[in-house]
């Protein structure tokens, strides 16, 4: 089940035009965070966080094509 | 069932408010006297592609049902209201002037690239300790030199800013502008203009979104 979801992880940012991730690191990395009680059930957002600056850069990139 | 978190909102709120990522009506909740948007889920929704525009789609409606929009992060799910009364209720007070600060603007975001870091020339600090050496690196932290005469140009439209260095090139930056709704065309146009004049960098502007990087800390 995890190899799964990290699997969808690495599909969404492989895939990822820039207009995507733009909206991974607004969507995922900003906004009001809540902790504690949070049942985040999410295995792969921290794969997601980890290369998302990486993909930021490769968006510039992208949009030059 | 849990509930899964859009935003928070001020009022008034008009209805309907539409339904959220999984199909689900959306409804109020109000918590530690702050009204927040949810929905009822089974399970935390997983991320995809589609999860993630739905969730940014549905705040993106809310901002034709009222004025003020929080966004809260994707994938917060709680079990029900006393534990989103409980989670809110440390951070009500700075949560409610966010929602004061947001209020009747959207977000503009602008990416800087170049091919060189703008590192912190600390020697300019030496003489002042590990103190001033800490606050240097923080100040610069908050800064984006690269793109000052754009910052300048854009100063009649935007609110509130804030930055975030990357230094990992060509992504320099990211500068996060509060701009009132309605002036995102006049913000891009500015850029376009601002940006023919800046050296050794380049500017790739998105939005509106919703104010996403104008949420404050975590709420623990």
């Amino acid at each position: 089940m995890k190899k799964k979801s990290i699997s969808k992880a690495q599909q969404i940012l492989s895939e990822a035009d820039a207009s995507l991730l733009d909206l991974v690191d607004h969507v995922l990395n900003k906004g009001v965070f809540i902790e504690g009680e949070v049942l985040l059930g999410l295995a792969d957002v921290d794969l997601v966080y980890l290369r998302l600056s990486a993909l930021l850069c490769a968006a510039d990139r992208l949009t030059e094509t | 069932m849990s509930l899964y978190l859009y935003a928070l909102v001020g009022r008034p709120v008009r209805r309907p408010l539409g339904r959220g990522l999984a199909g689900e009506q959306l409804r109020l909740v109000e918590a530690a006297g702050l009204l927040v948007v949810a929905g009822r889920v089974p399970d935390s929704p997983r991320v995809t592609a589609t999860a993630l525009r739905r969730h940014d789609a549905t705040v993106r409606r809310l901002a034709g049902r009222t004025d003020a929009v929080l966004p809260i992060r994707f994938g917060t799910v709680l079990d029900d209201r006393p534990a989103l009364a409980r989670a809110l209720a440390p951070r009500a007070a700075g949560l409610r002037e966010a929602l004061a600060l947001v209020a009747g603007h959207e977000q503009m975001t602008l990416r800087i690239y170049g091919e060189a870091a703008t590192t912190l020339d600390e020697s300019a600090v030496d003489d002042g300790g590990a103190g001033q050496r800490y606050l240097a690196r923080r100040l610069h932290a908050r800064r984006a030199p690269e793109v000052d005469p754009l910052r300048r140009a854009l100063r009649g439209l935007v609110s509130a800013e804030r930055i975030e260095r990357h230094e990992r090139p060509p992504l320099l930056a990211s500068v996060y502008h509060l701009v009132r709704r309605g002036d995102s065309e006049r913000y891009l146009a500015t850029v376009a203009a601002a940006s023919a004049r800046l050296n050794g960098v380049r500017v790739s502007p998105s939005g509106p979104w919703p104010a996403y990087a104008f949420a404050p800390d975590a709420v623990a």
